[in-house]
C-alpha cells in the first residue's frame, strides 16, 4: 500500500450515466416504466428498492444484458444501445461474483486486459497495481474456491477494475458477506471509489447501505423511479409515502381535512383533530407523515397534541422508544435517554406533540 | 498393547461409517457384482496368466504380447483410432451441443432426440447400410465418381473405423456436454462479456473451460468404447486393433492360446486407465458452477444470416451422422441394391416377411431392456449413494468394479457365462444358463456404466444440506433417500435408464454366446441370423428399422416422462 | 417364456425315457446348433416337423467356429442334439474330442463318394446331406464399369487386371474358405499352392472375418469378385442379385454334414433328423431356389431344373482333386495361422510388393530387360516363399502349438512373430527388388 496512487489516470476515463425513457416488459410483466435518471461523472449513486423493483434489471440495461423496448441509455453522453455487453467498457461486479473455478485469481484478473488484447509486459503491472488496491497482491496465484467470501468479493472487484471500465456496476456486492464484514467492505469500496474517481452505481435493497456511502440515491418500486436524491434530502423531503416508509422508520397517520382558515385541521378520528397552520399546504388525500425522534411526549392538555396510551416500551441506549396507541393506530416515539431520566410506564395515558415544521403531508 | 492402540486413538480411525442397511445394500452389490461380472470374467481370463503346459502362473505371455509385432502394432493403432474418434465425434457434438443449448435455435429439442439416435445401431445392417452409402463403390462415391472423377475412401482402413465410430458413438459427447452446458451459470459467462469477451473467444476461454468436465465424461466414454468395440473394425475388415484380436482369437476353433485372453486384460487395464485418467483430470477442482442467482446460459437471439449458417451446420452432421439410417430405411423397402447410388425398386415385402418373426422377438427385447435398464438403474443409483454419501470402507470398489464393465468384451463375458453358469443346474436339471435371464443379466452388466454414471451426475448436483434438512426434520436415512433422494435424482435416474436400455436393445456380442432357443431371442440375435443369407438383407434391414423405431419411441417417452416431472415440479416455484 | 421351462421339465423327462427305449417315436424339442442361414434352416424346420408331427426343431443360429466352442463349453451339461454345418474339419474337432456320437443312417441310394470325396465320415461320426463346391462369384454391374472380364480358373485372379478387386474370407475365420484354400494346396501341392494362394492374395481388396461378409461384399457392389462356397452365389441369383459363378478347374464337391452330439438329451429326435436329411424329402429340400445346394442323391437331380450342376453327371467337378481329410485335420490350425500371418495381417505389404511386381512387368513388357526380368523372378519367388515346409506343418510340434497341448513346447504366439517377421521382411525385399527391377526397364 506504500505505493503512490495512479487514481487520475482512472478519473480521467469516469463518465456519466443518463437514462432516457426507459421501459422494458417481459411479455405482459411491465418491468421498467418509463425510467429516466441521470449519474453524475464520478458520483457513487445507489438504485434502492424491495426486491423485484426492477434495480437490477436497470442495472443489467446498463451492462447490456437486457434490451430496453424504448428509451435511451448514455454512458458519457454517448447511446450504447447498439454495443453488445463486452463493447460497452461498464465494469460489472456480480452478486455471485461469478469468478471462474478453472482460473487462478490472477489469471481472473488478467482476463479483461487480455481480452482488450494489451501487450503481456503492460498486463502483469496493472493486475498486481488492481489486486494491490483490494490487498489481495499475495493471493494472486490461488484459485476461487481457496479464497473466503470477503476475498472472492474483492477479486471480482479488482477483476473489474483492472480494466478500468468508464462506470463500475456493483450488482448487490455486499449480500454474501456476514454483518461484520459488510460494514468494513463498504467503508473500503467507498475509500476505493474515491481514490479512483470512478462512477459507480450500487444495487442495493439495504437503506443503511445505500445511505453510509452513496452520494445520491435513486428509489425505485415496482418499476418506477419514486425519487432521486441524496441520502439526507430522501430522509428529511420524502416524495411519497413510499419513500419515506423505506427510507428509515415512519409514522403514518390518515384523517381528513376539516374546517378552513384559522379553525383549518387534521381529522384523525371523530373528535380527534390536530390543528395545521395556515401556510402549511396539503394535497388532497395526504396522510401525516412524522419521524418517531420527531415527536414529543407530553402530559396533555396543549390543542396542538394527540392524545394516546402507550402500548409499549423499548429501551435502545441513547433513546428510548415507545409504542403508542391514537385512536386505534399505532405510533412510535423515541425519547432521548440521559441518566436520571424519567420513563412513562405502559398503559399511561400520554400527549403526543408533533411540531409543525416536522410533519409531512405525503400522498400516496 | 495400549502403545500400539494409541496412534489410532489419537487420529480417529477410519469408521464404517454407515447405517446396517447400507452395509447391507453394499454387501450385496458386491456380491452381485462379484458372481455376475467378477468371477465369469476372471475365469477366462486367468488363462492369460498360466504357462503353457504347466498351467503355474507366469508373466511370460505379456512379454510375447510386447515383442509380437501385430500386438504392438495393433495396441497403437487402437490408441490412435480411440484418440481420432474422439476428435471426430467432437466435431460433430460440439456445434449440435453450442447451437441448442446456447441460442434461441427451434428445434432444439428435437435435435438433440435424432442426436441421439446413432447410438442405436442394430448390428450388422448399420454397417451394411453404411458401406452402401459411403464404401468404395456406395452411392456418395458412385456419384463422385461419374461427377467429377475421383473417390473418397471414407470407409477405408483405420480411418474408416474413426469415422464410422465417431458416427456411432458422438451422442454420448453430445448429452454428456450438453447437459454441462446448460448447468453453468450465467453470469459467469456475462462477467466475460462484461469484460470484453464474445464470441468464439469467450466459448474457448470461460464455456468450454466450464463445461469440460461434462465433455470428458462424453470423451472418456467415446475413448473407451472406441477401444473395446471390436464389431465396427471387423465389419470393416480392420482386424489390426486391439479388441478384433481378442475376439478373432477367443472364438477361433483349434487355438487354446492365451493370448486371446492377454489381449483382454490389456483392454480391460487400458480402458480403466483412460477413465482413471479422465476423472483425475477434473478432480481437486471445484466445478460446481451453479451458484445463487444461477439459471442457466443466456440463450441468444440469432440474426438472419447466423440463423441460416447455424442450420446449415446443424442439418449437414444430422445428415452425416443419421446417413447409416436413412440407408437403412432404403434397404429395408429396397429390392434389390448392387453398384448402383440408389435401389432398383421399392417393396414392401420384406416387411410382411419379418412380420410374424418379429412378435417375440420384439418381446423379448422389449422384456431384456427394460429389466436391464431396471437391474441397472437400481444397482446406479445405489452404487452412486453408496460412494458420494456414506464413508463406507472400500465403496470405492464397487465404482470401479462396475465401471470396469465397460471394458470387459461382449465375447469374454459371454463365455465367462457359459463356463460358470452351465455348471449350475436347476431342479429341471436345465443348466442355469440356458435361462434367458441369463442374458438379462449380462446385458445389464454390460450397461451397468451407463446408468451409474448418469445417477452419479444426478446425485453430486443434490446439495447435501437438503437431505441434511430432511434428516433434521425427523426422517430417518432410508425415508430420506426416498423421499428426498430419489425424487430429485429422477431425472438423471431416468436419463440412465434410456441410456442402458437402448444400447441393450441392440447389443449382440455377449448376446449371442448365450442365445438358446429362437424363442428367447432379442432383435439383435434376430437381426443376425437373417443377415447370414443373401435374401435376409432386405428382412433384416427391416428388422433393423423396427428395432431403431422402437427403442427410439421408448427413449422419447422416456424423455417426454423426464420433461413432464420436471414441469411439475418447476411449477411449484 | 415361463411356458418354455414348464415343457422344458417335461421334455427333460421325456428325454430320459428315450435313452431308455431307443425304439421310441421321436417327438419333442430336438435342438440343433448351425451356421447355416434362415433361408436353409426355415424350410428343413418345416418339413422336419411335418414329416414327423409332434417334434419341433429349435435352431441355435452361431456360426461354425463359435458352434463347437458353444459345444465344447458346454459339454458338462449338454442340452445340443445335433451339430449342423458345412466344414468337414469342424466335424473332425468335435470328433477329436469325442464330442460326436456314433450312428449308422437307414437311408439308402446315397452313393460312398461325391468327386473324390466321401460322403460320410468313415467312422459314422457324421455323415454328409449336402454337396457343396467352391468357386469365384463376381457382381456383373462391377466387372462391366471396371471392364474386367469373366474369370475362369483361380490363377486368373492373380492378373493384374484384379488387383484391389477381390475379396475372400479369412480361413480361420470360415470353415469354407479353410477348405477353399486346403483344395488348393492338396490340388496344386503345398509350395505350388501357397504361390498361387499369394499371388491372388495380392489382389485382395478385403480378407472378411465371417464367412457371408464376401458375398455381401459383392453382392452391394463394394468389391467385385469373391472367392465363395456356390450356394453363396446361387441364392444370392435366386434373390435376383447381378452376380456370376464359376467352378474353377481345381476345386473340389465336399460335403456339408449334420452329426449327433454325444449324450445327446433327445437322442431320439436327433437321429429323426438325420434319416430326415438324407431322406429323398430332405434332400428335395435343398433345390430350393433360397438354398440351392447340391442333394447328395443321385436321383433327386431328376426333379432340379435343368441347369443345375451335378457332380455326379459332370465329370469336371470335384473329381481333379483327391481331398485327403487326415491331411487337412492335421495342419488345419497351422495353415489357417499361416494364413493370418503372412497374408491377412501383412495385406498392406503383400499387395505393396504384388503392386510393384505387376508395374515392373508392365514396364517389361513394353522394353525387356533380362536382369529386370530377374529381378521380378526374385521378387514373385520372396513372396511366395514359406516359413514352414508341408512335413513341419504337419509335424506335432508345430501343430501342438496351436491345438494347446498340455505338453510344453513352443507357443504360438512365439511361432506367429515369427513368421510375421519372415514375412514382412521378404515382403519388403520383394518391392525393394520390383521398383529396381520396374527403374531399369524404364
Amino acid at each position: 500500500m506504500n505505493q503512490p496512487l495512479r487514481s487520475a489516470d482512472l478519473a480521467a476515463s469516469a463518465a456519466g450515466v443518463s437514462i432516457e425513457g426507459v421501459n422494458l416488459s417481459y411479455g405482459t410483466n411491465h418491468v421498467l416504466k418509463d425510467v429516466s435518471l441521470d449519474v453524475r461523472p464520478g458520483e457513487f449513486f445507489a438504485f434502492l428498492g424491495p426486491s423485484g423493483c426492477g434495480k437490477t434489471t436497470l442495472l443489467r440495461l446498463i451492462a447490456g444484458f437486457n434490451q430496453a423496448d424504448s428509451g435511451r441509455v448514455l454512458v458519457g453522453g454517448k447511446d450504447i444501445a447498439p454495443l453488445p455487453p463486452w463493447k460497452r467498457d461498464v465494469g460489472m461486479v456480480f452478486q455471485s461474483y461469478a469468478l471462474w473455478p478453472h482460473m487462478s485469481v490472477r489469471r481472473n484478473v488478467a482476463f479483461g486486459l487480455e481480452e482488450r488484447r494489451l501487450p503481456r509486459a503492460e498486463i502483469a503491472p496493472r493486475v498486481e497495481e488492481a489486486l494491490e488496491l483490494v490487498g489481495l497482491a499475495g493471493l494472486a496465484d490461488r484459485r476461487p474456491s481457496q479464497l473466503s467470501g470477503g476475498q472472492q468479493q474483492r477479486v471480482a472487484v479488482a477483476r473489474t477494475i483492472a480494466v478500468r471500465p468508464k462506470v463500475l456496476l456493483l450488482d448487490e456486492p455486499l449480500s454474501n458477506l456476514d454483518a461484520k464484514l459488510r460494514v468494513q467492505v463498504r467503508r473500503e469500496l467507498r475509500d476505493l471509489q474515491q481514490r479512483l474517481g470512478i462512477t459507480t452505481i450500487f444495487v442495493t435493497h439495504d437503506q443503511e447501505e445505500a445511505n453510509t456511502i452513496c452520494d445520491r440515491i435513486a428509489v425505485m418500486n415496482e418499476g418506477v423511479v419514486q425519487q432521486v436524491g441524496t441520502p439526507m434530502e430522501l430522509y428529511e423531503r420524502p416524495a411519497n409515502l413510499f419513500v419515506a416508509g423505506f427510507l428509515g422508520t415512519a409514522n403514518i397517520l390518515a384523517g381528513r381535512i376539516a374546517g378552513s382558515g384559522p379553525d383549518r385541521a387534521f381529522e384523525i378520528a371523530t373528535g380527534l383533530r390536530l390543528p395545521v397552520d395556515p401556510g402549511v399546504e396539503i394535497p388532497a388525500g395526504a396522510r401525516l407523515v412524522f419521524r418517531p425522534q420527531d415527536a414529543v411526549l407530553g402530559s396533555g392538555g396543549d390543542a396542538a397534541s394527540l392524545p394516546g396510551r402507550i402500548v409499549h416500551r423499548e429501551f435502545l441506549g441513547s433513546s428510548v422508544r415507545y409504542g403508542v396507541e391514537i385512536a386505534g393506530t399505532e405510533i412510535v416515539v423515541d425519547m432521548p435517554f440521559r441518566a436520571g431520566s424519567a420513563l412513562e410506564e405502559v398503559g399511561a395515558p400520554v400527549a403526543v406533540t408533533i411540531p409543525s415544521r416536522s410533519a409531512l403531508w405525503l400522498a400516496a | 498393547m495400549s502403545a500400539t492402540l494409541a496412534p489410532a486413538a489419537a487420529r480417529p480411525a477410519p469408521r464404517l461409517f454407515a447405517s446396517p442397511g447400507q452395509a447391507l445394500a453394499a454387501a450385496a452389490i458386491a456380491l452381485f457384482l462379484l458372481l455376475f461380472l467378477v468371477w465369469p470374467v476372471a475365469t477366462v481370463i486367468y488363462v492369460a496368466f498360466t504357462e503353457k503346459g504347466s498351467g503355474a502362473f507366469t508373466l511370460i505371455n505379456f512379454v510375447d504380447f510386447a515383442r509380437t509385432d501385430l500386438f504392438v502394432r495393433s495396441f497403437w493403432n487402437s490408441v490412435y483410432v480411440s484418440a481420432m474418434s474422439v476428435v471426430l465425434a467432437s466435431v460433430f457434438a460440439l456445434p449440435l451441443a453450442a447451437i441448442t443449448t446456447r441460442f434461441e435455435f427451434r428445434g432444439a429439442a428435437l435435435v438433440q432426440t435424432l442426436g441421439f439416435i446413432p447410438l442405436i445401431m442394430p448390428p450388422f445392417v448399420g454397417a451394411v447400410a453404411m458401406q452402401l452409402f459411403f464404401g468404395r463403390n456406395g452411392s456418395v462415391n458412385l456419384l463422385l465418381d461419374e461427377g467429377f472423377g475421383f473417390k473418397i475412401p471414407f470407409m477405408e482402413g483405420l480411418n474408416g473405423v474413426v469415422f464410422v465410430q465417431s458416427v456411432h458413438y458422438f451422442p454420448f459427447i453430445l448429452v454428456n456436454l450438453s447437459a454441462a452446458l446448460r448447468n453453468i451459470d450465467r453470469s459467469m459467462e456475462e462477467a466475460a462479456q462484461n469484460l470484453g469477451s464474445s464470441g468464439f473467444r469467450l466459448f474457448r476461454r470461460i464455456v468450454f473451460p466450464l463445461a469440460l468436465p461434462g465433455y470428458l465424461a462424453g470423451a472418456s466414454l467415446v475413448f473407451v468404447k472406441v477401444f473395446d468395440d471390436l464389431a465396427t473394425p471387423l465389419l470393416l475388415n480392420v482386424k489390426d486393433m486391439l479388441a478384433p484380436q481378442a475376439y478373432l482369437r477367443v472364438t477361433s476353433i483349434g487355438i487354446a492360446d492365451p493370448m486371446g485372453y492377454v489381449i483382454s486384460v490389456v483392454l480391460i487395464v487400458a480402458s480403466i486407465l483412460a477413465m482413471w485418467a479422465s476423472a483425475a483430470a477434473t478432480r481437486g477442482r471445484d466445478y460446481a458452477t451453479v451458484q445463487r442467482g444461477g439459471g442457466g446460459l443466456a440463450r441468444r437471439r440469432l440474426r438472419p444470416w447466423e440463423s441460416a449458417a447455424a442450420y446449415a451446420v446443424v442439418g449437414l452432421i444430422l445428415a452425416l451422422v443419421l446417413a447409416p439410417h436413412l440407408g437403412l430405411l432404403l434397404l429395408s423397402f429396397a429390392t434389390v441394391w448392387s453398384f448402383s447410388p440408389l435401389p432398383d425398386a421399392y417393396t414392401l415385402a420384406h416387411y410382411g416377411r419379418v412380420f410374424g418373426a418379429s412378435a417375440d422377438y420384439i418381446k423379448n427385447t422389449l422384456i431384456y431392456a427394460s429389466l436391464a435398464g431396471l437391474i441397472d438403474v437400481v444397482l446406479g443409483a445405489a452404487i452412486a449413494y453408496l460412494v458420494l454419501r456414506t464413508r463406507l470402507v472400500g465403496r470405492h470398489w464397487l465404482d470401479w468394479a462396475a465401471s470396469a464393465a465397460l471394458a470387459v468384451p461382449g465375447v469374454v463375458l459371454g463365455i465367462g457365462y457359459l463356463r460358470t453358469f452351465y455348471g449350475v443346474q436347476l431342479p429341471g436339471g436345465q443348466p442355469l444358463a440356458t435361462l434367458w435371464i441369463t442374458i438379462v443379466l449380462a446385458l445389464a452388466i454390460r450397461r451397468l456404466p451407463y446408468a451409474l454414471r448418469a445417477c452419479y451426475a444426478a446425485l453430486q448436483q443434490i446439495s447435501t444440506s437438503l437431505e441434511e434438512a430432511a434428516e433434521n426434520l425427523g426422517a430417518n436415512k432410508a425415508r430420506t433417500v426416498r423421499r428426498i433422494v430419489l425424487p430429485l435424482m429422477t431425472g438423471g435416474i431416468l436419463a440412465g435408464f434410456i441410456s442402458s436400455f437402448s444400447t441393450a436393445a441392440v447389443e449382440l456380442s455377449a448376446t449371442l454366446m448365450l442365445v438358446q432357443s429362437n424363442s428367447d431371442a432379442p432383435l439383435a440375435y434376430g437381426l443376425y441370423v437373417f443377415m447370414q443369407s443373401p435374401a435376409g438383407r432386405g428382412p433384416g434391414a427391416a428388422l433393423g428399422v423396427i428395432a431403431v423405431v422402437l427403442v427410439a419411441a421408448c427413449a422419447l417417452l422416456s424423455h417426454l416422462v423426464i420433461e413432464r416431472g420436471q414441469k411439475a415440479r418447476g411449477a411449484g416455484h | 417364456m415361463f411356458r418354455r421351462l414348464a415343457v422344458l421339465a417335461t421334455l427333460a423327462g421325456a428325454a430320459l425315457a428315450g435313452t431308455a427305449a431307443l425304439a421310441q417315436a421321436p417327438s419333442g424339442k430336438v435342438t440343433v446348433v448351425t451356421s447355416f442361414s434362415k433361408d436353409v434352416t426355415d424350410p428343413f424346420k418345416a418339413a422336419f416337423e411335418k414329416a414327423y408331427p409332434g417334434t419341433r426343431l429349435e435352431v441355435q443360429n452361431r456360426n461354425t467356429n463359435a458352434g463347437v466352442k458353444f459345444v465344447e463349453e458346454t459339454k458338462g451339461n449338454n442340452q445340443t442334439d445335433l451339430f449342423w454345418a458345412s466344414a468337414p474339419d469342424a466335424f473332425e474337432v468335435l470328433k477329436g474330442k469325442g464330442l460326436l456320437q456314433k450312428y449308422q443312417p437307414k437311408a439308402t441310394g446315397i452313393p460312398e463318394k461325391i468327386g473324390a470325396f466321401p460322403i460320410n465320415d468313415p467312422e459314422g461320426h457324421y455323415f454328409g446331406f449336402a454337396a457343396s463346391g467352391y468357386g469365384i462369384m463376381w457382381n456383373t454391374r462391377y466387372a462391366q464399369a471396371n471392364k474386367l472380364p469373366e474369370p475362369k480358373d483361380w490363377s486368373d485372379l492373380a492378373k493384374p487386371a484384379y488387383y484391389d478387386h477381390v475379396a475372400i474370407s479369412a480361413p480361420s475365420r470360415s470353415g469354407t474358405t479353410h477348405l477353399t484354400i486346403e483344395t488348393i494346396l492338396q490340388g496344386e501341392g503345398w509350395d505350388k499352392g501357397w504361390r498361387t494362394v499369394k499371388e491372388m492374395a495380392g489382389n485382395f481388396s478385403q480378407i472378411t472375418e465371417r464367412s457371408f461378409g464376401v458375398p455381401e461384399a459383392v453382392n452391394s457392389g463394394q468389391t467385385g469378385f469373391g472367392i465363395v462356397i456356390d450356394f453363396f452365389a446361387f441364392s444370392s441369383q435366386a434373390s435376383g442379385f447381378p452376380v456370376k459363378f464359376v467352378y474353377p478347374t481345381v476345386t473340389t464337391i465336399v460335403p456339408a454334414n449334420v452329426g449327433i452330439i454325444a449324450n445327446a438329451p433327445n437322442k431320439a429326435g436327433a437321429e429323426a433328423f438325420v434319416e430326415f436329411a438324407l431322406s429323398p424329402a430332405g434332400q428335395e429340400v435343398l433345390l430350393e431356389p433360397s438354398i440351392r445346394r447340391l442333394p447328395i442323391n443321385p436321383a433327386v437331380y431328376a426333379k432340379a431344373p435343368a441347369d443345375y450342376p451335378n457332380p455326379f453327371k459332370d465329370p469336371s467337378l470335384g473329381s481333379r482333386v483327391k481331398f485327403d481329410v487326415n491331411v487337412s485335420e492335421k495342419r488345419t490350425a497351422v495353415v489357417d495361422g499361416l494364413f493370418d500371418q503372412l497374408i491377412t495381417f501383412q495385406l498392406d505389404a503383400i499387395k505393396g510388393a504384388t503392386k510393384a511386381v505387376h508395374e515392373a512387368e508392365a514396364a517389361l513388357a513394353k522394353k525387356d530387360n533380362p536382369q529386370a526380368r530377374a529381378l521380378v523372378k526374385e521378387a514373385r519367388d520372396l513372396i511366395a516363399a514359406m516359413p514352414v515346409n508341408e512335413q513341419q506343418a504337419a509335424s506335432p510340434e508345430t501343430a501342438g502349438a496351436f491345438t494347446g497341448a498340455k505338453e510344453k513346447g513352443a507357443r504360438q504366439a512365439e511361432l506367429e512373430a515369427q513368421w510375421a517377421a519372415f514375412a514382412k521382411e521378404r515382403y519388403a525385399q520383394a518391392r525393394a527388388k520390383a521398383e529396381e527391377a520396374a527403374k531399369l526397364a524404364r
